[in-house]
């Protein structure tokens, strides 16, 4: 079993087991796949390099658009124009997160540096938000019914599944923030 | 949306001989005739049911550098109304709040803040 992370002396440490460790790794790489911008043939390369992207649209995947949501409500014009200046560099860095938190896996010991466990933190809550877009978590109302599943023997679908996966991961994130804000208070 | 024109060079510089330029006329003018950068911006988190209570106040902590109490404050609002404006200034400072909020996966959107909106304004959310 997983153990919560925590904050001692040795920083913020966690446990996982070996079947955890390759489902959280499933998940981060699944959500890394999902952020990997396609690279089209035509492209400018310099455009490419200042992280300018001229051809970029709004998401049709719910799960992306939420990872990568318009900056402006009621104008999708300006969205899209915000978007093709930002949504690269945004998409490099969610990547980078999720990536420094599948390097962590591969250690032995789980024990996070405080910008690791920011980075993990962030890699957590996009898992999470793909997930939640899976299971078609609309409201609290949605949110506390899946929260309900929490025994692993009911797991007898894809959809239970998921959401034992969604509370597992809900439950590490819950875990290393409370541990972060440990840390955090410990140095103030 | 102006977003590249810089309001630090070029901009104030227009700004300033525009200042000199007018003085009774200034009242006249409309909002829409002043540069982008006089223009306040507010930077709105949206309420989704998948973002931890606590996670959201460390994001409003450490990024911001907002006390516990502001952060849990604000979060509580965000959770309760449905939305918070938690951060306001210039179009592209509230932007770039905004894109760094996206990368911790919290919903968030610029508006003006005389605009469309919760009719709170510029008062909504003082920062610091």
């Amino acid at each position: 079993m997983a153990k919560a992370f925590k904050y001692g002396l040795k920083g913020i440490t966690g446990y996982l087991e070996p079947a955890e460790r390759e489902l959280l790794r499933g998940l981060l790489d699944d959500v890394i796949s999902m952020l990997e911008p396609e690279l089209s043939r035509d492209e400018d390369p310099l455009t490419a390099l200042i992280g300018l992207d001229m051809n970029v649209k709004e998401p049709s995947d719910r799960a992306l658009l939420r990872l990568l949501p318009n900056v402006m409500k009621n104008d999708d014009a300006a969205s899209l124009e915000f978007r093709q200046l930002t949504e690269r560099s945004l998409r490099e860095g969610k990547i980078g997160a999720l990536r420094a938190a599948a390097m962590g896996l591969d250690r032995n010991e789980l024990v996070l540096t405080p910008e690791e466990a920011k980075l993990w933190s962030m890699a957590l809550n996009d898992v999470r938000l793909v997930l939640a877009e899976r299971l078609d978590i609309r409201d609290e109302a949605d949110a506390d019914h899946v929260h309900a599943m929490q025994d692993w023997s009911q797991a007898e679908d894809v959809e239970s599944y998921l959401a034992l996966v969604y509370n597992f991961t809900t439950w590490l994130q819950e875990s290393l923030v409370q541990a972060m804000m440990a840390s955090m208070d410990r140095k103030t | 949306m102006t977003t590249t024109v810089a309001p630090g060079t070029a901009a104030v510089t227009d700004a300033g001989l525009k200042g000199e330029e007018r003085t009774d006329t200034a009242e006249q003018q409309s909002t829409d005739l002043l540069s982008a950068a006089d223009i306040p911006w507010n930077l709105v988190i949206w309420n989704d049911p998948v973002n931890l209570m606590s996670y959201v106040s460390y994001v409003f902590q450490s990024y911001f550098g907002y006390s516990e109490a502001k952060s849990n404050k604000l979060m509580l609002e965000v959770h309760r109304k449905g939305r918070s404006i938690v951060a306001y200034g210039g179009k592209e400072q509230v932007e770039q709040h905004a894109v760094a909020m996206h990368g911790y996966g919290l919903w968030a959107t610029v508006e003006k803040a005389n605009g469309s909106g919760d009719g709170r304004g510029r008062k909504g959310g003082a920062r610091g």
